[in-house]
């Protein structure tokens, strides 16, 4: 397995890991996604290059 | 608001009520399935909007802010979410006690609903373990929803 598989692996089990918190630790954590999430989509947008023209 | 008429019942639900069951998940609001007193004016949900008003909650976009979360009130509109709410079950939430949608109703919601994220919800009430494939189906078949179900099974879960 390589390292990025492990890693990956690593990150699915922590995930997975979180659904045996009680019921309001979940909440809490997701309120606090929420807030890092609305910070996100209040930050202006990078212009994107369009797709090269042909 | 149920104690004092405003609404007849409530039950969470969406996915804070997922939450129960799986790992967190992002989401904006919080949906709550309400049965409203007076039925029969216009505005649905007025009564709830004049008594968060007064309680200092105000309105933001379709939601009303409730402490930390913009709060969705749905009157529950069909079979399938009056029966969800009224058999919600009761969950503590830090020493308040709450009506959430149970896991089977929140499944066969989302398969209604039918969008992306929706179907992600009811895979992973299924990895939880919350549900199984034959209470889905069993369900979704008394909501008219066996076709939806077979679709999902077809594309999602069959190999």
């Amino acid at each position: 397995m390589t390292d990025l598989e492990q890693m990956l692996k690593r990150q699915a089990q922590w995930q997975k890991s979180r659904q045996f918190l009680t019921w309001p630790e979940k909440i809490r954590l997701a309120e606090r996604v929420r807030e890092s999430v609305k910070q996100l989509r209040a930050q202006p947008r990078p212009i994107m290059a369009g797709p090269p023209e042909r | 608001m149920q104690r004092v008429g405003v609404i007849r019942d409530y039950a969470l639900f969406g996915a804070t009520a997922q939450m129960r069951y799986t790992e967190p998940v992002a989401t904006l609001d919080a949906d709550v399935l309400v049965a409203v007193a007076s039925a029969d004016r216009i505005d649905v949900l007025g009564g709830i909007y004049e008594f968060c008003a007064a309680k200092g909650y105000r309105p933001e976009g379709e939601a009303i802010r409730v402490g930390a979360w913009p709060t969705q009130f749905l009157p529950a509109f069909s079979p399938l979410t009056q029966e969800a709410m009224e058999q919600a079950e009761i969950a503590d939430f830090e020493g308040v006690a709450l009506r959430v949608v149970r896991a089977d109703h929140l499944a066969v919601i989302a398969l209604s609903v039918g969008r992306a994220k929706d179907l992600t919800r009811i895979l992973a009430l299924l990895e939880s373990g919350s549900v199984s494939r034959d209470a889905i189906k069993s369900l979704a078949a008394r909501h008219d929803l066996a076709d939806a179900w077979q679709r999902f099974e077809n594309r999602f879960l069959n190999d």
